[in-house]
């Protein structure tokens, strides 16, 4: 059909700009990530030392804790975020009144900075005056101390983050259930077949290239998380919830370790394209090629 | 389906829709309460609440102006988003050009950079190479636009894909037999197919970008600072005011929430995500 | 009384148009004659005295010479790292930086800063009849070099100190049953032991009378680096470990078979000291940073604690965001046996002198009209209403300024112990790799203080990684 140039010529802006915004900026990292340089060393000028961090980095424990963390995060957080907004999706399928407004309410955290939901959850969560450790107390005798708790922070987090994106898991999940067929449904119930039976063998394999989706987006954008826990609870206690992008914000900013920060971000998205990547050849390419 | 009673899914929501509002509610209530009030016992209802801090941060003449930038930021933002990514999955359903999947996939890594260590090369970038002369890229409004693209676009490419791929290339076909230009068939024919998958896109690039700490942190100084950057400012060692935080952040709610209740009802026919269709 | 976070556009206006015309403005308008149409451009923490800047005497200074000012305010985190960022790229957008204390020694080891004194000199044009170095206080010291060169005009000054909350302490019932239970008079404490009774006794006070109330403050973040702050600054010191027991002297050694003091008997008797105070002080304190610190006193949760001179001002005198105005008392912290004659003989130091003053960077473009405006800030004329709005003081004559002592009154005698015992205070060590060494030790600190690492354990693998982050970067060998 067309010629190829047209295509280039619309994909160009793209590429323009992500070169010069993302791939030189990736440059540099990878460059310096091969550096000892710290700009208040006794030297501080940039040293190449080889492939010293990425050696150093196999040993460093407080990274590999933060790595841990961080993918039990996003394990819990993704996960509930799925079964929850799942739930709903299905919960928002059948008819009630007001359901375009109740779909607008659960939307809103949606619209809420990451720095602002840490804000308000660390208000409501300080030990002892915030909302909710107050009448966990007053109310169950319940003692909830971010504090000192490291499940209880690790949990807060999660059920933070759960709070703030699952109306986007909720909505396309929406969308990928608007778009069922109702055939094969009619069919299974003539069939006999249960409600489990249905979800397992109808259902979810339909609607697993949204659930997929869904997750990749997630996914990538929770293995970022830096804002919100900033504000909560600085990675503690302890090293409980120094996710991989605390971490390395600790690094670059006030420790200013250009050097190995560089390296942590190199090996950290190495890591997080290897494992989107896998998720993408096996769930969602062959459907993109299919359609060639 | 199963029949229930509708009073059941209105109980479930209104407790859903408690659970959902309670935090923003809660910052409501911090925002109009006077600071000697925050660290005493906690009351679920408000009562006699204090507008001063909505009459401070009114008054304050930068946090207008960083409301305003904001707002050129993210809405120019979101439209080069938007458009350049439906530009690109354009080009990319339509054309058999070599190794586009990769580039695809390639778009959407740039989404998944931990953003604090670029924040070194992006300054030095914007600071000593996108300059002439006295002029630089660095605290300009164009500057984080740009900036910006780095995880809109991606994410602009990645909602849009199957938008585009869903439109029948017969349509496209037909419109060039009938003599169309390319441009035509791309404004004209394919475009306003796409307008429920462009406005979902519209809107959540614009909250990304309206909601954007990090970079806008270290990347604007004067005369592009936004209203996330503007909240950081009142956590000092001096006590961090958070009355005045959270009615900024209540002033940041209300253009996301003017936004996204425009285009509350295309959100859901737009985010398919390639769901299957029947 | 008014702080300056409440300026907004009209308090400012009043304030400018109130302003007694300086009988100099002559100098001004002529010095400046070759800057008009400059823009200087500065970056600080949005703290009071800063804020104060942006909002009364940038514009002043405008109004007097045609030279602009703007101030950029940013968050603790956010304003270091611009100012490094700026400075070790050599992009000269800042005409001056904030300098805290504890990082002027690595500004100075960079060579990021201009000699104050030689630019003065180097351009006696530009020196104001009203500015001079003599007319600062001891602080000012903290920001000159081994010649004692000025590179640095200090702008806010405190003392880290002991408030105490006098209506308790002076409370009749309250004393007696103090007397009855512990056989000594209610007055605040000189040692760790008395400090201990009195916490001990006001946190079972608050519980048996059923009233939000605890016996102590204590910073003790579990996730942020002010609790490291608060041992090191103001704990260790007063149980003798100073410097954060890195010995300058000694190849930087940190541990004790090393010759440092950082995992040494005192150290490990000064956190667990801390840590027991810690336990009886209201539960938030795990997530308090310096910030919540002062909140939880003003808020009237604390009876007694050791709180930055920053916020002892509004704790004491704002009644917009303190419950305890006028009902607070200032005392030197507690000390270990020994610890006042090592100070008396300039060995140590019985807590935290901190601070910050404006510098210059060297890679400004507009230094003499950034230096004019240095020297406006640092007039004594400027600092009275200054130390009003935002209490701090960096000249010695702000003292004498009757307004200054109405507000010493207010703030419980803070301004008279900041004068008379200022001494008695020290600023951080002079090391340049100050947040190097905190945050690599910070992780195992914060460990401490969450129970997964014993006191001992705790401080002998800081000890270890301080020295090893020393060796890694260069300073130790």
């Amino acid at each position: 059909m067309q010629s190829n140039r047209l295509g280039w010529i619309l994909l160009a802006p793209t590429l323009v700009i992500l070169f010069f915004f993302g791939v030189l900026p990736f440059i540099y990292v990878v460059y310096v990530s091969f550096h000892q340089w710290n700009p208040f060393a006794a030297n501080p000028e940039m040293i190449f030392n080889g492939a010293d961090n990425f050696r150093r980095i196999v040993f460093d424990a407080e990274f590999l804790n933060s790595v841990g963390v961080t993918v039990a995060f996003v394990f819990f957080a993704v996960l509930s975020e799925l079964i929850v907004g799942y739930f709903l999706a299905q919960a928002f399928m059948k008819d009630f009144p007001g359901k375009a407004f109740f779909r607008t309410i659960h939307t809103l955290p949606l619209i809420m900075a990451p720095i602002i939901v840490g804000s308000v959850w660390k208000l409501m969560t300080t030990p002892s005056i915030g909302i909710i450790p107050h009448y966990l107390d007053e109310w169950f005798g319940i003692t909830m101390n971010i504090g000192t708790s490291a499940p209880a922070a690790f949990a807060t987090i999660v059920i933070m983050d759960v709070w703030h994106w699952t109306p986007l898991v909720t909505l396309t999940l929406i969308a990928a259930l608007v778009s069922l067929p109702a055939d094969p449904f009619e069919q299974a119930q003539i069939d006999g077949a249960n409600s489990r039976q249905i979800f397992w063998h109808i259902t979810l394999p339909m609607i697993m290239p949204a659930v997929v989706a869904t997750v990749f987006i997630r996914l990538m954008d929770a293995l970022r998380t830096v804002d919100e826990v900033w504000m909560l609870t600085g990675g503690g206690p302890g090293s409980a919830t120094r996710f991989v992008g605390v971490h390395i914000f600790k690094e670059v900013f006030p420790k200013t370790n250009y050097g190995y920060g560089s390296t942590i971000s190199v090996i950290v998205l190495y890591l997080t394209i290897v494992a989107c990547w896998l998720l993408y050849v096996t769930m969602l390419a062959p459907r993109n090629t299919k359609e060639d | 389906m199963k029949k229930q009673s509708p009073i059941i899914g209105l109980v479930f929501w209104i407790l859903v829709s408690f659970l959902t509002l309670f935090p923003i509610y809660w910052l409501f209530v911090i925002s109009v309460k006077p600071a000697v009030q925050l660290f005493s016992t906690p009351d679920v209802i408000l009562s006699d609440p204090y507008w001063g801090n909505y009459a401070k941060v009114w008054g304050d003449r930068l946090l207008r102006s960083y409301m305003v930038n904001s707002l050129i930021i993210s809405s120019g933002n979101a439209i080069l988003c938007t458009v350049l990514g439906f530009f690109a999955c354009y080009a990319l359903s339509r054309f058999n050009m070599s190794g586009k999947e990769s580039i695809f996939f390639w778009t959407i890594t740039n989404r998944m950079a931990p953003p604090a260590v670029f924040l070194l090369p992006l300054f030095l970038l914007m600071t000593q190479v996108y300059a002439v002369g006295e002029w630089r890229l660095l605290d300009t409004r164009i500057g984080m636009i740009l900036v910006y693209c780095t995880f809109n676009l991606p994410f602009a490419i990645w909602t849009l894909r199957p938008t585009v791929d869903g439109i029948p290339k017969e349509l496209d076909e037909a419109a060039f037999v009938d003599g169309a230009s390319p441009w035509k068939v791309i404004t004209e024919v394919v475009f306003p197919l796409c307008r429920p998958g462009l406005a979902v896109t519209l809107i959540l690039t614009w909250v990304f970008a309206w909601n954007e700490y990090l970079l806008a942190a270290t990347l604007t100084n004067f005369n592009a600072r936004t209203l996330t950057t503007g909240l950081s400012e009142y956590v000092t060692t001096t006590g961090t005011e958070w009355g005045i935080m959270a009615t900024i952040s209540v002033f940041t709610l209300i253009p996301a929430l003017i936004v996204f209740g425009m285009v509350q009802r295309h959100i859901v026919a737009g985010l398919t995500f390639g769901a299957v269709k029947g | 009384m008014s702080f300056a976070l409440k300026f907004g556009a009209s308090a400012l206006a009043m304030s400018v148009a109130a302003t007694a015309a300086f009988a100099d403005d002559a100098f001004w308008k002529q010095a400046a004659e070759p800057y008009q149409g400059v823009t200087l451009r500065g970056v600080t923490e949005s703290s009071p005295p800063s804020l104060y800047i942006r909002e009364v005497l940038a514009p002043q200074f405008e109004e007097l010479t045609g030279i602009r000012v703007d101030v950029e305010t940013t968050s603790w985190d956010q304003m270091f790292d611009k100012a490094i960022k700026d400075m070790e790229a050599g992009t000269g957008i800042y005409d001056m930086v904030y300098i805290e204390q504890d990082i002027i020694y690595s500004y100075l080891a960079r060579d990021f800063l201009t000699d104050l004194t030689q630019l003065m000199e180097d351009n006696p044009d530009l020196v104001a009849p009203t500015y001079s170095e003599d007319n600062f206080t001891t602080f000012a010291d903290y920001f000159k070099n081994e010649e004692g060169h000025l590179f640095g005009v200090p702008m806010e000054a405190f003392i880290k100190v002991y408030l105490y909350r006098k209506d308790l302490f002076e409370d009749p019932d309250i004393q007696a049953a103090f007397k009855e239970k512990t056989g000594r008079d209610l007055v605040p404490a000189a040692t760790h032991e008395e400090y201990s009774e009195i916490a001990q006794f006001f946190t079972d006070w608050g519980k048996e009378n059923d009233m939000e109330l605890w016996g102590t403050t204590a910073q003790a973040h579990t996730g942020h680096v002010a609790s490291w702050y608060e041992y090191v600054e103001s704990v260790a010191p007063t149980f003798g470990v100073y410097n954060w027991g890195i010995n300058a002297d000694n190849n930087y050694a940190a541990s004790v078979e090393n010759g440092g003091t950082m995992n040494s008997e005192e150290a490990k008797e000064a956190l667990t000291w801390w840590l027991s105070m810690r336990d009886i002080a209201p539960p938030e304190s795990v997530q308090s940073t310096w910030t919540e610190v002062g909140t939880t006193f003003g808020a009237g949760r604390a009876a007694q604690g050791l709180v930055y001179g920053e916020n002892a001002g509004w704790i004491a005198a704002d009644e917009t965001k303190s419950l305890v105005v006028g009902k607070v008392g200032v005392a030197l912290p507690p000390l270990a046996d020994g610890v006042m004659d090592e100070v008396e003989s300039g060995e140590g130091y019985i807590g935290y002198y901190d601070g910050g003053a404006f510098g210059l960077p060297s890679t400004s473009k507009q230094k003499e009209a950034a230096a004019l405006f240095l020297q406006y800030i640092g007039q004594n004329e400027v600092q009275p209403e200054w130390a009003v709005a935002a209490p701090r003081v960096t000249n010695t004559a702000t003292y004498d300024d009757p307004k200054v002592q109405d507000m010493n009154e207010e703030l419980g005698g803070y301004y008279d112990m900041l004068k008379d015992k200022g001494y008695l205070f020290a600023g951080a060590p002079a090391y340049p790799f100050h947040a190097q060494v905190r945050e690599t030790v910070a992780p195992t600190f914060y460990s401490i203080l969450t129970g997964d690492l014993s006191v001992s354990d705790g401080l002998d693998q800081m000890a270890a990684e301080a020295e090893a982050v020393l060796t890694d970067l260069g300073y130790r060998n």
